[in-house]
């Protein structure tokens, strides 16, 4: 019977909020609105495409001034410059626009500025002046010093590949840091698209005086646990709708949308990590669910549970605020504070979990403290439930609540 | 041997009372509502459960039902405390009644069908037949906020005796009902009575009391003040009335108090050594003209304004 219950309510519940407008509304808003910046971004990338292609064939002309003597007259003309032959009116022709650009570099570069004048051509345009004389000196210093190596290694223009060692294996880099604080970001999502829903998920049996009738065909932990699996596949239907247009537009429209590349092979997915990181996901989700039912099982009303709802949610940010500390001295007595007071707890120990620096004593603590937590949580929440949602128009007291379990 | 056991155990368990209620004690905090009730309620018997506002009726039945656990006392269905497998034989209407608002007739009454045992075509065929018995055939896909009060309390009623429950929980069960949902709630319970469920409801109207209850039960400040049949309960309280329609002047008598009096109309209250024909004669050689006499035992509405006394006036003023 309980089993078949809990399907029939998952089913239910599931089924009464996607079946909804509103929460398609609200659910499509956001790739709508995702979509609206992409074609944004899409037609204001092939303007800027078609106006770089506009520039290339549209040759900028300019004269200039060469004080250091470092310029390349070839690589000058190449660029569309030749020597100015009147530097004393120069400035005055640009004025009256009968130059376009006039360039005068300095005796010495590393101290003085190299003057730029040239006819008003729009703000993004007129940039391009000072892009061509910069690259007048890279070019005509690139020339004098004949190698491309020895000039790249002037520039700072090479790159480097680290490996480290930890307990004679090859430790990761980024690559191994990041996959484990996806399950961060999944707590973040679930949480914040979720959180009001699991508030609100016992009060509509309260507001709508259903609880007697629910509370004498059905265990109010089936009741609770179906509306919280019920949240969670709503959620992963939630996740599913808003990452589509990401999605899409990643592999189909890469680069018209100048999106950036994600190089998904160089991941690393360690077990224990992903692992310990899953276990913190679920510990925290149960923690937090179980909470903010109870909230929603003593408050009368939506806009009565609202007022408690805040200061749970600051909870799962505060440890943001800390998050250098979490990152550079993770053995600071702040943060093993927030790593093992309850509701900071996830995120500051899938923080450590990304960084490394949470060892397996602490893991397991962790980890063990979010489930025993969580699930009285759940428990207090079904009781609160089953004795809370009677008080049908007032708050229930906690004393009174549990006075009557006799 | 064996048939004669199992025959045994089929008069054993018909004779064991669907409803046991042993030395009920019910305390929230200092303030004790209970205290050591006890009653039974039989296999198919309808039994009412009568009480003043604040007399601990509602308290009783959700402590029956689980909702509230006892400070002390057994309180037994079917021979078990109970637990919501039970739920599926069980039809509950609440005091404080309401359904899932945003969601379809069809849609509520087929969660509701479910949960009770019932499959979903199971569901879903019942509750047609029962929107259409009650003329809301058309209503099955609007959704229940759309409906006007009266056609939510006829779903109400519909998901309360869904799966045909065996044992039907009735609290103030006229309580806001228009009179033609009164009528079809009345109908129903008929219905299920005839069906051999077995009816338990706690009602403050004493002329359905009289109608359809078997047993009654009064309960005063959490205790029981009368237990039985109506006649028991009737003779328990003693005294009988006489209904007189009559003209001239009504004499005084030591064998009479008269009780309510209107033009040409009087009921009087007799002294338990009164004789009725006694009555008679004394008021015709008065020289009363006597148009109507009738005698009887006393009514159930009197009887409960003497045990409620001014709290009975309150709540019969309220309903």
């Amino acid at each position: 019977m309980a089993r078949h219950n809990l399907g029939t309510v998952v089913q239910f519940e599931f089924t009464r909020t996607i079946k909804k407008r509103r929460f398609w509304i609200a659910t499509l808003a956001i790739p709508v609105l995702l979509a609206i910046v992409f074609g944004l971004v899409f037609a204001s990338s092939s303007n800027t495409k078609s106006l770089t292609e506009a520039q290339k064939s549209d040759k900028l002309s300019f004269t200039y001034t060469d004080a250091s003597a470092l310029l390349d007259p070839a690589v000058a003309r190449a660029l569309g410059g030749e020597v100015e032959a009147d530097p004393g009116t120069a400035v005055e022709r640009v004025r009256a626009g009968t130059l376009n650009a006039y360039f005068s570099f300095p005796a010495t570069l590393g101290k003085d500025p190299v003057k730029v004048y040239g006819a008003d051509h729009g703000i993004f345009k007129n940039g391009s002046y000072e892009a061509v004389a910069r690259q007048l000196v890279v070019l005509s210093a690139q020339e004098k010093v004949g190698s491309a190596e020895l000039a790249a290694a002037v520039q700072g223009n090479f790159r480097t590949e680290s490996e480290t060692f930890k307990d004679g294996q090859v430790s990761g880099g980024l690559e191994t840091v990041v996959p484990p604080l996806l399950f961060l970001v999944l707590f973040y999502v679930v949480i914040i698209l979720l959180a009001n829903q699991m508030l609100a998920s016992t009060l509509e049996e309260k507001e709508n005086r259903v609880t007697e009738m629910i509370l004498t065909t059905l265990n109010p932990t089936t009741l609770v646990v179906g509306k919280v699996i019920s949240l969670f596949l709503v959620g992963a239907v939630q996740a599913v709708v808003f990452a589509a247009p990401m999605v899409i537009g990643y592999v189909f429209f890469h680069d018209q949308l100048s999106m950036p590349n994600f190089d998904l092979s160089h991941l690393q997915f360690q077990f224990w990590p992903m692992l310990v990181g899953a276990l913190l996901f679920i510990g925290g989700f149960i923690l937090f669910t179980g909470v903010l039912v109870a909230i929603g099982a003593v408050m009368p009303t939506a806009k009565d549970a609202s007022t408690v709802f805040a200061p749970v949610m600051i909870m799962m940010f505060i440890p943001f605020y800390i998050v250098t500390m979490v990152v550079s001295d993770p053995s600071n007595i702040i943060v093993q504070i927030f790593t093992f007071f309850p509701f900071s707890a996830p995120v500051t120990a899938m923080l450590r979990n990304g960084f490394g620096s949470l060892n397996a004593v602490s893991a397991a603590v962790v980890v063990a403290e979010l489930f025993v937590f969580g699930l009285l949580a759940l428990r207090l929440a079904v009781h609160l439930f089953r004795y809370g949602s009677i008080e049908y128009s007032r708050k229930l007291s906690l004393r009174t609540a549990f006075a009557r379990k006799g | 041997m064996r048939k004669g056991r199992y025959a045994g155990q089929m008069e054993y368990r018909a004779a064991k009372p669907l409803i046991h209620v042993r030395d009920f004690r019910m305390q929230f905090g200092d303030n004790t509502v209970i205290d050591g009730l006890s009653f039974d309620v039989a296999r198919g018997e309808t039994f009412g459960f009568l009480g003043s506002n604040g007399s601990g009726k509602t308290t009783t039945i959700r402590a029956l039902l689980g909702i509230y656990r006892p400070t002390s006392g057994t309180l037994e269905i079917n021979g078990r405390v109970f637990s919501d497998d039970f739920g599926a034989r069980l039809g509950y209407l609440p005091e404080e009644r309401g359904l899932y608002k945003k969601e379809s007739v069809l849609d509520v009454m087929t969660y509701f069908g479910r949960l009770k045992g019932l499959s979903r075509a199971e569901s879903q065929r019942f509750s047609r037949a029962y929107l259409d018995r009650v003329d809301l055939a058309d209503k099955a896909d609007v959704r229940v906020d759309k409906l006007s009060g009266g056609q939510q309390q006829k779903v109400q009623l519909g998901v309360t005796i869904m799966n045909d429950p065996e044992l039907l929980i009735l609290d103030e069960p006229t309580k806001g009902f228009d009179p033609v949902n009164r009528r079809l709630l009345l109908d129903i319970i008929e219905d299920r009575k005839k069906a051999g469920a077995t009816v338990m409801m706690v009602t403050h109207q004493m002329e359905e009391v009289e109608r359809l209850c078997d047993r009654i039960i009064l309960l005063k400040d959490g205790k029981s003040a009368a237990y039985g049949t109506i006649d028991e309960v009737q003779n328990q309280f003693g005294g009988r009335t006489v209904r007189l329609k009559y003209s001239g002047t009504l004499p005084e008598s030591p064998r009479y108090r008269v009780g309510l009096q209107e033009t040409n109309y009087a009921e009087l209250d007799l002294d338990d050594s009164a004789d009725e024909a006694d009555v008679l004669r004394e008021l015709v050689n008065s020289g009363l003209l006597v148009r109507g006499f009738v005698a009887a035992k006393r009514s159930l509405d009197d009887i409960f304004i003497q045990v409620y006394g001014d709290n009975a006036a309150i709540d019969k003023t309220v309903k």
